[in-house]
This record gives C-alpha cells, structure tokens and sequence, in this order.
C-alpha cells in the first residue's frame, strides 16, 4: 500500500512539472489543443457529410456512430497523454544510451519510461471526446442504467490498458530496431484498426483482418467492446474475452518489456 | 554545362544520391502507410451497402469503384505536392542563423530548395512505384479506364506537376513567415490538419454541400490533393478542365510571387544570429 501510494505522489508531481513545463510555453501549448479541437471538428464533419448520403454505416446509426467516435477520441487521448510521447522517446534513449540514468534509479522501469511525462496538450480530447458521448446519447434518448455505466467503465479502463500492452510490446522493439519513426507508424496502424466497428471488417479482405486482430490480436475490441455496450447490446462473452486478454497482455507486455531491457547493452561510454 | 544551371544540375545529383541511402527504411514505412488504406476501403464498402446506392456526392457523382479508386488517387497527389520539412526548415535557417550561407554564396536560396526538392521527390516517386505498382495493381478492380484519353492523361500529369509547384510555393510562403514569427511550427500543424480536410484528401469535396463544394474547389488546397484525382477520374473535363488548370497555373503564379516578395521583404529584417 505503501508503495501504491508513492507511485500515486509520484505520478502527481510528474504531472504538475508536466505542466508548468508546457506552461512555459503557452502560445505553442495552445495552438496544440486548437490543433486537436480542429481535428476533432473535421472528425465530426466527415461523418455529418457521410450520413447526409446513409442513414446506417455497417448497422451503426448516426448517433450510435457518434457515440463510438467519442469514445476513441477519449480513449486515443488518454493513451497520448498519458504514454504515447514517453514511449516514442524510447528508442532514442537506447540510440544515446541516455536509458541508462532510467535504470539506476529506484524506480520500476517501465513505470518511469512509459508514465513519466504527462502531454497535457492532448488532455482536452478526453473531455472532448466525453462531451461527444454525451450529445449522442442525449441525442439516442435512452433509458441508461447504473449498471450499463459501470460496465461501460469497466471495459473502457480494459480497453485503454489493452491499448497500453501493445504499446508497450512495441516501444520494446526499440532496443532491437533502434528506429524511433517505425513505433509511430506501427502505432498508427493500430489505431486505424481500433477507430471503426468491427462490422465494417467483412467479405474476402475483412474478415480475416476481424478474426486475426479480435482473437489473435485483439486491437479491434479496444473501441468496439466499451461503445457497443454503451449503445448496442451488452455481449458477456466479448466482455469476459476483453478483461482476459488485457490480464493475459499486460503480464505478456511485461514480460517482453524486462526482456528487452535484459538485451540492452548501453551506448555510452 | 558551365551555365547556372549546372550548380543546380549538381545539387539535384547530391540530394537524390542521399535520399536513396535510406531506401529500405522507405519501403518498409511506406508498406506501412499503405495498411490504413485497407480500413478506409472497407468503411466506404459498408458506407455504399448502408445507402443502398449505387452512387453517392452532391455536385458530382461517384460510386463504390470510383470513390476507392479516388481515396487511391489522392495519395498520387500528395505525393507530388507535399512538403514535409520544407516551411519547418526555412523557418529553422532563419531562426538559428544557417540562412546566412545563402547570402554569402551565389545561390538563390529557394532556388536552392526547389532543386533539393525536386531530387526527393524523384527518389520518393522512383522508389514507392514499386509498393504503389503493388497496392494498385491488387486495387485494379476498382479502376475502370474506359474514359481515358491522351487529353485527360496529359492534363493529368499537368495537374501533377502544377500541384508539385503550388504545395512547393505555398509551403516556402509559410516557411518565409518565419522572418517575422521566427516559430512556425504551431502555425503548420493548424495548416497540415486544415490541408487534410479542405484539400480533399479525406474524400472527394463533391460530397459536400454545392456551396461548400464550390468554395473549397476554388481554394488553392484542392489543387494538392482533389484536383489531379477528379481529372484522372473524368470528373472535370472540357471547359471545366481547362480552367480548372488554367485557376491552378494562377494559384502557381500568385504563390510564387508571393514567396519571392516575402523572401525579399524578410531579409531586410533578417539579423543572422548565431556563429
């Protein structure tokens, strides 16, 4: 308990330094947020203009849809807050061999490589992207019960930490690749898969990518799981799949994490 | 060759021998990039089963096979027409100093990078026609050329080449801004996410309302990435074609001569800091 709590105090003073760090510079800080607010506004025109030609997109409508858009927004923004520049920074610690000064300090590793720097500039995504769920589903005007949020909760947090064991196996690679533009790719590539329902993933070129990255690779249940039971129907064995495969991925994640590290072989002199 | 024109000549050979050391990191990322694209299909497929159209747009039409084959097209633009580093650049060399070495040789400095330019993009163009020969051979079924002629092919590659000269231009203006916010690179991240609705790049603008369509057709933006797809689709053709090259040469033009006075009238400001 003890410990937790030293993580908690820790993980608070990383943020205000975060903070008054981005502070420092708050004409860049906010032409950052504006940048995020444009992209989600060209975000929400691009689906008001595909359903001013459907009324369905892969038996989504435009509120339901809306909604799902909302919760990857808010999901991609915690994840870029709170891990994403920690870890594309990664591999050019190994390049430097700078990742040595992280490993002597009395610290878990993978909490101060991937946790220790907040961007605070991509923070307002995750309100923006709770007050997107919110209009859709004022806009769905459904009853919502207690239990429908609490799961939904439940399954967002799974999702967000299952989205976080796959960054982590792939800041991994680093220490072998040593190529910081790769991870971001990759990144990119994961996200494209996890920012539409999983019911467009059909015919000879879809359905293997939806079985291959649903139970070999479980990315695409990281959005579709949490907005489904938000709006759709509460699947049980999506959900018992989902909290599993992020139990089993995060000790995967960490195992391959201390891996890595066992294979660095520091730069500097 | 002992014109001017052959430090350029010479400079063209240096860059392209550069830009193809990393060929193979290139291949792999642009292996990459190509992925997302797959997702984008299958959206567009469940957008037209949803419809239950065959078409969909307002100022023009397009069904399934021409929208995929457009959503293909616009990466052909923006591989003509982006810019990446070129405004960040500028703007570095006049912040940090590094201008200075412009003024001292005889060299024009946006000369200089038009040429630098034109050798990274004919390395980038030279190695991705293998992985873009892949990706649009697998997508041949959504192609359909029956329309194609010499005057649509020939306006076609116009359209190209003018979009390399405008996103050269437009992006040399910003990067000359830096004379007088010497930091623009908040400014491009607003004009990069701009850029990637208003140019089309997210789909065809004739999807969007005619007062829309209309307005953002005529911004320089659709000629990077909407403009060279819509002739290669017979989108825009007789008159409309002809003008719309004809806007295009003068969006060319007008951003030219806007970087040519922005350079000039920076450098009376300029101080060249640093050693």
């Amino acid at each position: 308990m003890l410990a937790l709590m030293r993580y908690v105090r820790l993980i608070l003073a990383l943020a205000r330094y975060g903070l008054a760090r981005e502070l420092a510079f708050r004409g860049n800080f906010l032409a950052k947020i504006f940048v995020e607010v444009l992209w989600l506004f060209i975000l929400l025109i691009f689906y008001r203009t595909i359903f001013t030609q459907t009324s369905v997109v892969a038996d989504w409508s435009e509120s339901e849809y809306l909604f799902f858009v909302g919760c990857y927004f808010a999901l991609e923004g915690l994840i870029e807050t709170l891990f994403l520049s920690n870890c594309s920074e990664f591999s050019e610690l190994v390049r430097s061999g700078d990742l040595d000064f992280f490993l002597i300090r009395p610290i878990d590793e993978q909490f101060l490589i991937t946790c220790r720097a907040i961007d605070w500039s991509t923070a307002p995504n995750v309100l923006m992207g709770l007050g997107v769920m919110v209009t859709a589903l004022v806009q769905l005007d459904q009853p919502i019960g207690i239990v429908q949020v609490a799961l939904f909760l439940l399954l967002f947090v799974s999702g967000l930490l299952l989205a976080y064991s796959f960054l982590v196996m792939l800041t991994s690679t680093a220490v072998w690749f040593v190529r910081n533009q790769s991870l971001l790719e990759m990144w990119w590539l994961f996200t494209s898969l996890m920012r539409y329902p999983k019911e467009i993933f059909t015919g000879p070129l879809g359905g293997p990518i939806y079985w291959f990255f649903t139970f070999l690779v479980p990315v695409m249940l990281v959005i579709n799981v949490p907005a489904r039971t938000m709006v759709k129907v509460f699947e049980p064995w999506f959900a018992v799949y989902i909290v599993m495969a992020t139990a089993i991925m995060l000790w995967v994640s960490r195992r391959v994490f201390r891996f890595a590290l066992n294979s660095y072989r520091s730069a500097s002199s | 060759m002992n014109l001017p024109l052959s430090k350029y000549w010479r400079i063209f050979r240096v860059s392209l021998i550069e830009r193809m050391v990393y060929r193979g990191d290139f291949l792999l990322g642009t292996l990459f990039r190509f992925l997302p694209m797959v997702t984008t299909i299958l959206l567009w497929h469940a957008i037209y089963a949803g419809s239950g159209k065959t078409e969909l747009g307002s100022t023009a039409q397009y069904n399934l096979d021409q929208m995929v084959s457009y959503l293909l097209l616009v990466h052909i633009s923006r591989m003509f027409s982006s810019m990446p580093g070129l405004a960040g650049g500028i703007a570095r060399s006049i912040r940090d100093g590094s201008l200075k070495k412009y003024l001292l040789q005889p060299i024009d400095m946006l000369g200089y990078l038009l040429t630098y330019r034109l050798a990274h993009k004919t390395a980038y163009i030279v190695t991705a026609a293998l992985p873009y020969g892949i990706l649009f051979f697998l997508c041949s079924g959504y192609f359909h050329l029956g329309h194609l002629d010499a005057v649509t092919v020939l306006a076609y590659i116009v359209s190209l080449l003018l979009a390399f000269v405008l996103g050269f231009y437009f992006e040399s203006c910003i990067g000359c801004l830096g004379f007088w916010i010497l930091e623009v690179t908040s400014l491009l991240y607003v004009v990069n996410t701009l850029n990637f609705f208003v140019s089309g790049h997210m789909f065809p603008l004739d999807l969007l309302s005619p007062f829309w369509a209309t307005l953002l057709k005529s911004l320089p933006f659709s000629y990077l990435a909407y403009f060279p797809a819509a002739v290669f689709l017979g989108q825009v053709r007789g008159e409309a074609l002809i003008w719309g090259l004809a806007v295009e040469v003068a969006w060319c033009v007008t951003f030219f001569i806007l970087s040519r006075t922005l350079y000039r009238i920076g450098l009376h400001r300029y101080s060249a800091f640093g050693g």
